[in-house]
């Protein structure tokens, strides 16, 4: 194993520690509680709150887009490791500003329980809460049991539009209701070429053979549903987009976001000779792309890979995502 | 007969036998989990057991329900979690009471197992830690640990023969059997350390 770290017991806590040294006046950690990340940026009055909760080791998911326009707390966990339901229920303390508080997250066995023992405490405090658990990852599950997929890079554009929902002051419900609605018109899928190291575990826990790719493996390793020999960019970009838009089926006229977002340790010039291919298929279809996002949005460490996230969007669902969101890790402004 | 001081000591023992397992553990999730399963236990257990010690306490019930914030701190993976919501269940039942004789005390693990059930939506036979932890609870309910011993380890050996349900082991399909589940072997090891 070759990181930049010091014992890997103190992986998460440094890695805290660093990030509030860097970005102190936008974010923070809760004094009683330090795996809480909480937004210091102004917040309207009754705004409802946005928390989130994850393991670490995918920067900038979770925390990272705590912020204005986005989440207000990420309860944070160990390496791929849900943080416990003490942890999330701090996290939803914080966010609520009287109105309630939607808990988005990802589509994981131990974020979803220790969110619904976080849930049972928060309403013992009278905090109103609701949930919407992000599915993207269409290579985790068929269509048929898509409640089962797994949660990635598409989470992004949902806490962007449940974010932006509750800067308008929209209830609990209709901000529900819009990620709901926003992550119905969400598909993702990914490609793995190498894989990633646990700080605590210290070897891979799986391997890719250098000469191949692994379609449609998931950011903690999860096995793909094929390997195949290593192929070019633009057989990546066709392998990714048809699975995709099997399920969104863009035509003519219609509107999306795309998200090319690297897993860690694939350049960007990579991603943006994808994306030179994707945007030429989806032109094929007579579809146009609103606001497109490359970079890292979802890692997994040292992993090399993309995932590719397409967004079908409406009237309504564009302008929430246009509007303005700044976070450390993220912001409109540039895109 | 079950009191706080054989409960603590119990604690202890599991702590134990989950360290020096752990590397074991770690090499079993890696078939198919992410490996972190040594390491959720070994502090789980490890931080359980002491803040048991270090407690006054002779409730039995009030025990379980500080094993099962302090383990859900300490270590809330699924399989933490899972373990934290057990002996939340078990505290229920055993609330009041300072001593459990056998049968309580197989009682209460049961209402634990229950409620691992109610809130996964989880049976028997899903390769998972229930497949170990019934047949020990079960037989512990004669009083006699070897026996429950010997039935969790058969229980979670016969996991091999079954098809991963839940979590990322189920994303292998197929591929899980033939495969020992990580989970069942925490629960063989929680009956192997209570025996000894």
């Amino acid at each position: 194993m070759k990181k930049i770290i010091n014992d890997p017991e103190n992986f998460e806590r440094e890695m805290l520690e660093g990030i509030c040294a860097a970005y102190g006046d936008k974010v923070g950690l809760l004094e009683d509680d330090p795996k809480v990340l909480v937004s210091k940026y102004p917040v309207r009055d009754g705004k409802v709150g946005i928390v989130t909760l994850g393991g670490s080791g995918h920067l900038p998911v979770f925390l990272g887009y705590v912020g204005q326009g986005m989440l207000d707390a990420c309860a944070v966990g160990n390496v791929f490791a849900s943080p416990s339901a003490k942890v999330m229920t701090d996290a939803i303390r914080y966010a609520d500003h009287g109105n309630g508080v939607l808990c988005l997250y990802g589509n994981y066995g131990g974020d979803k329980l220790n969110t619904a023992m976080a849930r049972e405490e928060a309403d013992f405090d009278d905090i109103e809460t609701a949930e919407v658990i992000v599915a993207d990852d269409i290579c985790s599950s068929p269509v048929e049991t898509k409640e089962n997929r797994r949660g990635v890079a598409g989470m992004v554009y949902a806490f962007k539009i449940a974010g932006a929902s509750a800067d308008n002051g929209d209830d609990l419900q209709t901000v529900a209701a819009n990620a709901e609605k926003a992550l119905a018109n969400i598909r993702t899928m990914g490609a793995a070429l190498t894989p990633c190291i646990v700080p605590r575990a210290g070897e891979p826990g799986f391997t890719i053979g250098d000469d191949e790719i692994e379609i449609g493996m998931g950011i903690h390793g999860e096995p793909g549903i094929e390997v195949r020999k290593m192929i070019t960019a633009d057989e990546l970009a066709e392998t990714l987009f048809a699975p995709i838009n099997a399920e969104l089926q863009l035509g003519e006229g219609d509107e999306c976001s795309v998200m090319i977002n690297g897993l860690g340790a694939t350049p960007l010039e990579e991603q943006f000779i994808l994306y030179r291919k994707i945007a030429q298929l989806i032109e094929g279809c007579g579809a146009s792309i609103v606001m497109p996002h490359v970079g890292e949005f979802a890692t997994s460490m040292e992993m090399a890979g993309v995932s590719l996230t397409i967004f079908k969007l409406d009237a309504q669902l564009k302008e929430l995502l246009l509007q303005d969101a700044n976070t450390p890790f993220y912001t409109t402004a540039n895109k | 007969m079950l009191d706080s001081a054989t409960l603590k000591a119990k604690f202890n023992a599991i702590a134990q036998i989950m360290a020096d397992n752990c590397d074991y553990l770690v090499e079993l999730d890696r078939q198919n989990g992410d490996g972190d399963l040594g390491f959720s236990m070994k502090s789980g257990f490890g931080d359980t057991a002491a803040a048991l010690e270090a407690s006054d306490e002779t409730d039995l019930g009030r025990l379980f329900l500080l094993a099962s914030r302090t383990f859900n701190e300490s270590a809330p993976s699924s399989l933490g979690t899972i373990l934290s919501i057990g002996m939340m269940g078990t505290a229920k039942a055993l609330k009041g009471s300072q001593t459990a004789t056998a049968e309580e005390a197989s009682a209460g693990l049961k209402a634990g197992l229950q409620a691992i059930m109610d809130r996964t939506g989880s049976s028997l036979g899903e390769k998972t830690i229930l497949d170990s932890l019934a047949p020990g609870i079960e037989a512990l309910a004669s009083g006699d640990l070897a026996a429950a011993a010997e039935a969790a380890a058969n229980g979670s050996e016969a996991t091999k023969q079954m098809l991963a349900k839940h979590g990322r082991a189920a994303y292998y399909g197929e591929k899980s059997l033939g495969i020992l589940d990580g989970g069942s072997v925490v629960g063989r090891l929680i009956f192997e350390a209570i025996a000894k």
